[in-house]
This record gives structure tokens, sequence and C-alpha cells, in this order.
């Protein structure tokens, strides 16, 4: 077999070398997490599984189900968000209309997490574009409170992920045959009732894919959180690099990670249970 | 069992009182400077199956979406049962559709495809039910009802469509080649069963192949396009025998168009003076496209041109030397070449004729010039 195919073996060399190297880090993490934190020192101590002890406090247990909570909310506004514009960027009859969505809705994919993070920074600030144009209205006399705040956080993450899940949408927009769409408007059906019960079932798949894919890209966010929220809305990243880097205590940063690895795989392994299910029942593909 | 649609097609007769169900008024679509189809009219009947037949991108299909409503005209006026749909919607128009992809809905079983039409009709969960029941006994669906699209074959994906689509009882069914997508002995099934339904249904029908076969043994009448324009309205029969011009002649079956000629009469004897080959004589007047001193040319279909015995003479009786034999089971076309004519076929019973005049040998053929379409020779 490997006869063949002559350079089978060469070309998987980088993939097995970076799944190794990948593999050797996780697996230096893991044995981090079981290791004793000595105070003041970065060397750590023998075996212990007091860190997996300490894990068990309110406070860790909150940032965890916010962490859920958030990237919860982040896949479901992105979705909401995305879908209208996926919609017209494939259906748009122009070509001009289509670029300019998709350079509208792509480009930001290549600025850096950082250079967009701060421009929310700017926007949502107590001086910021949001609050000065509320003021400038007279709608508001007081600032409103939209930085370190769980909401603008949201807001961040949700822009931040709206690339990707615009990207799955497309696909399976495009994908829609439509000449199914026709045949249901020929049956009766009006546009909306072809939307409803044509168009949005049929890309069941491309929202079940974003969903995911969002929700996971969410779970281990950190620059965004970590600047809009400002310490006041913590994520599990946020927490590892607060015990890592500012407490100094790396065999429980290195717990926090693992237990957030463990999160999001056993998240996603359940959300691919849900969602192969539903589309097994729908057998759109 | 292919002889049934043949035999019950062409003997339709409108009733006048049956009044029109389709009015196709002056209908005509641009695309940017080309023209999809221009200025056609069309009046069909209550109950008549109509096919519109052509090469791809004569205009067919988009007629048929002009009617469905989803291509807008230019110009023109389409009427259903006396009411103008030209700018009404889609969905608002009652006619049904079968689409040449069948476009059934994956995600939805067979019944729900059925029903779906019924739904959006908001009937009563209780009529709709007997309704599906009765277009899936009519479509012999028994025991598909909770099968998903996809694991249906072929023709049973068909037989789901036309379901859908006759279901809703609509003022006019559309087929837009409903029948390319199967192989060929499914094929001929299916064309049997289609021209059942139009029986036990009824509905007006409009056909749309560029399969002359399918055309001529299911049709009422058949509406011929090219480039746009309808070239001839007719029924199969008229159509095969008396074709307008050139291309219906050459599009329906197999024809030989021999060169241009003149017509000549002397001593009441009707006779076609071709310049290459000399005179070819009419057993009796020609009715049609004949008249002294004009410049037509002869079609003549292949059945219409034999082997001649041998030592048979006579003005109709031309030489040429063996072309090619395509033996086709039943019968052989077999290719001529003649001097002054050109490419000749003939169509013989058997195979006799494909050892008798091997390639390369002489073969007499005799006209049957009393069979020949006359057409001007300008078109």
């Amino acid at each position: 077999m490997l006869a063949k195919r002559p350079f089978f073996i060469t070309f998987l060399a980088p993939a097995v070398l970076t799944a190794v190297i990948l593999a050797a880090a996780i697996f230096e993490v893991l044995q981090y997490s079981v290791r004793e934190f000595i105070p003041g020192s970065l060397n750590v101590g023998g075996f212990t599984l007091a860190n997996f002890a300490a894990l068990n406090k309110p406070i860790y247990w909150w940032v965890l189900a916010d962490t859920f909570f958030i990237s919860l909310l982040t896949a479901i506004f992105s979705l909401l968000a995305s879908y209208p514009v996926a919609y017209a960027l494939v259906r748009a009859k122009r070509d001009w209309v289509r670029s300019a969505l998709v350079s509208l809705s792509i480009t930001p994919l290549f600025t850096g997490e950082i250079v967009r993070t701060f421009s929310w920074m700017l926007t949502l600030g107590t001086d910021g574009f949001i609050n000065s144009i509320l003021r400038k209205l007279g709608l508001i006399d007081m600032p409103i409170q939209l930085m370190y705040t769980r909401f603008g956080v949201v807001v961040a993450l949700v822009q931040f992920s709206m690339p990707v899940m615009i990207i799955l949408l497309a696909t399976a927009i495009a994908h829609v045959d439509r000449d199914c769409e026709k045949a249901a408007a020929n049956l009766g059906a009006s546009p909306t009732a072809v939307f409803w019960r044509i168009t949005l079932p049929l890309t069941v798949p491309g929202i079940l894919s974003g969903i995911v894919v969002v929700f996971a890209w969410t779970m281990s966010a950190f620059s965004t959180p970590q600047l809009i929220g400002g310490g006041k809305i913590l994520m599990i990243s946020n927490l590892a690099y607060l015990q890592g880097f500012s407490v100094l205590n790396l065999p429980f940063a290195a717990t926090l990670s693992l237990i957030a690895l463990v999160c999001a795989l056993g998240s996603l392994a359940l959300m691919k249970g849900v969602t192969s299910r539903i589309e097994r029942r729908l057998a759109v593909h | 069992m292919t002889a049934t649609p043949t035999q019950q097609a062409n003997t339709f007769n409108p009733s006048p009182e049956a009044g029109s169900a389709v009015d196709i008024v002056r209908v005509r679509k641009d695309f940017g400077a080309a023209v999809g189809v221009a200025d056609v009219s069309l009046t069909i009947a209550k109950g008549e199956f109509v096919t519109l037949l052509g090469p791809s991108g004569c205009g067919k299909s988009t007629l048929l979406g002009m009617i469905a409503g989803f291509v807008t005209p230019t110009a023109g006026r389409i009427v259903v049962d006396g009411a103008d749909i030209t700018g009404l919607e889609p969905y608002r128009r009652d006619i049904g559709m079968v689409f040449q992809s069948y476009a059934l809905f994956p995600h939805m079983n067979v019944r729900d495809n059925i029903a779906f039409g019924l739904k959006m009709r908001k009937l009563p969960a209780a009529q709709v039910e007997q309704e599906v029941a009765r277009a899936i006994a009519m479509m012999k669906l028994d025991g598909f009802e909770n099968r998903r699209v996809r694991q249906l074959s072929g023709g049973q994906q068909q037989r789901v469509a036309l379901a859908r689509a006759i279901v809703i009882r609509p003022k006019v069914l559309l087929l837009d080649e409903p029948l390319s997508a199967l192989d060929k002995n499914l094929r001929a099934q299916m064309q049997v069963e289609l021209s059942e339904l139009h029986r036990k249904t009824g509905l007006t029908t409009i056909f749309v192949t560029h399969d002359q076969g399918e055309a001529l043994s299911l049709s009422d009448r058949i509406v011929v396009m090219n480039k746009g324009s309808v070239q001839q309205v007719a029924t199969p029969i008229e159509l095969y025998r008396q074709p307008a011009n050139g291309f219906v002649a050459s599009f329906i079956g197999e024809i030989n168009a021999l060169p241009p000629g003149r017509c000549e009469v002397k001593d009441g004897i009707a006779s076609l003076v071709l310049p290459g080959a000399g005179p070819l004589v009419f057993p009796a007047m020609p009715a049609a496209g004949f008249a002294p001193g004009r410049q037509v040319r002869a079609f003549l279909r292949p059945e219409h041109v034999r082997p001649a015995a041998p030592g048979e003479a006579g003005p109709n009786i031309v030489t040429g030397k063996v072309d090619a034999h395509i033996y086709q089971g039943s019968h052989t076309i077999t290719r001529v070449v003649v001097e002054g004519i050109g490419l000749v076929e003939t169509r013989v019973t058997g195979s006799d004729i494909v050892a008798g005049a091997p390639v390369g040998a002489p073969l007499a053929l005799a006209f049957d010039l009393g069979e020949a379409v006359l057409l001007d020779a300008s078109e």
C-alpha cells in the first residue's frame, strides 16, 4: 500500500511532528497539575492531588459556569446576527453587493484579536462611541456601563466569531437546492413559508456546526474577556492566567487548564451527539 | 404496452364548450440583448396534453417558467381559466409542476412531501390525510408513505413528484423534462403511466421535452420551438406528415432533404426537376406546396424510400452507392450516396439488405414521391 503512495510518509511527517509536540505539551500540563506548589518559587514539589481538591470552591465553579454561559450566548447571538448576512451574501443578485458583503464580513478575520478588542474598548468605554452618541442624542445623562460587563464581553465575542459563523452558514445556504424552494412556492408556500419550511431546515447542518465551532472557540477565549472584562468577568483561561502569572501558582494554573480542556472536549462530544441526532431526524445529509 | 399512449394520443378533439385553460398572448422574454422567447401566442384547451418540443435553448423551459411564474415576461399576457396571471406570484397561481430534478424535499418523508401543498392551503387535517391517501393510491406508492425520498428509486421519486403536483388539483400541470433522468426501460414505462394519469385526472398538461419520441407518443398537440419562436403547432400525425418548414421536418423523425428543384406540369403529369439528377415524377397531382415553376425542396422519410426490385425501371428510380448500414434490430437504415441528390437514407425491415448490398456496392432506390413534403426552397 505504501509503495503505491511514495510520498505518503513524507507528506504526513509535518502533521505527525506537530501532533507529537502538542501531545508532549499537554502531557507537561498534566504533569504540572499533579505537582506541589511551593510559594515564592517557580519550581514545583512532589506528587499531590491537592490542586484538584482546591478546585472545590464556589468561585471556581462559578467561573466555569460563566464560561459555559458566555460561550453559549455568544454562539446563539452569533448565529442570529450571521444568518441574515450569510443569506444576503449567497442570494445577492448583484456581484458588487456580494463582494461588498464578503469583504465586510470576512476581513475582520485578518485583523488581530487585540486590535479588534481594543476597538471594542474604544466603542464601549464611558467616553466611547456608543455613550457619546447616546449623550449627544440626549437619551442618557450619565454614561451607561458597557465595559467590564458580561454584555460587553459577549458583544465583542459575537463580533469576533461572526466571520467563521458566516462562512459556515453561507456554505450551507449555497447548498440548498433552489428547485426545492421553487417547488415549495409552486405548491403555494409564500416566501416566508418557503424560508421557514424549506430553506431553514435544509441549512440546519450548517447552523449546528456553526454553533459547535463558535462555542468551542469561545470556551478558550482569552484576550477579549481579559481586556473588556477587565478582571470583573472571568472566563476559565483568564483564571488560569491569573493563577499562573499573577500568583505564580503554575501547578494550579495547569489544573485549571486541564479542566478547561476536559470541559471543552466534553461539551463538544455532547453537542456532537445532539447534532447528529437532529441531522438524522432531518435526514438532509 | 408502449402502444397504449400512441393509440389514445391522437384521438383528442377539444370540445368547443370546454373553453381554453391557458391563453398565452404574444409573450416575449428578452435576456439582455438576446431573445429567450419571441412573441409566442398559444391557446391550450381544457384537458389537453400539449408538448413544448425543441432543442436545448429553444425557449421551451423559459416559456414554462413564465407560466409557473418563476420567469417574468418582458411583454405579453398569460391567462389561465380566464384570469390574467401575468403578474401573479408563483405561490398564488394554483399551477402544479414536476421539475426535471423532481425537487422533492429531502427533509420530509413521502407523505409530508405530498401533503405540503394541501397544508399550505390550510385544509383541515382530515381532508389532507384523505387527499394524500388518494394520491398515494393513484400513484401506486402504498407502503412508501414513511420512506425518506432519498431512499426511493428514480421511478418512485418521479411518482412522488407527480403525486405532490396533482394532489393540489392544479388548474394546469407543468412537466419539465420529467423523464430525462430515467433509464430507457423506465422511461417507456413512465410514458405509459403519464398517459394513464392524464386520462384519469383529465388535467390540462403542458409537457416540455427535447425528445421527439416522447412528444409524438404522449401529446394531443405538439408545439415545436426553435430559437425562441414557435415553428409549428399540430397533432403528432400532422407534424410528422406535414411539417411546416425544414426545421420541423428534420427535427421530427428522420427525413431525407432532397436538393432544391423546380415544379413542372407536362401533359397533366406533375414532376420535380432536380438540376443534377433529372426529373422525379409525382404519381398524382400533389396537394400542398406544389405550383408550376416554383422552386421547392422535397423532404422524404426513409420509410418512403425503398430498394428497387431487380429489373424494376421507372422515373423515380435512382442508383447510388451504399455508404453505410445502421442495423437497428427490427429494421436497418441504409445510407446511399446518389449523384446529384446526395446522401439518401432508406429504411428496410429486417437485415437482408446488409448482406445483399455491401458497403460500396451500387444500389437502386425507388422514391415514393407521393409521400414527399414540399417546402419552399428559400426556407
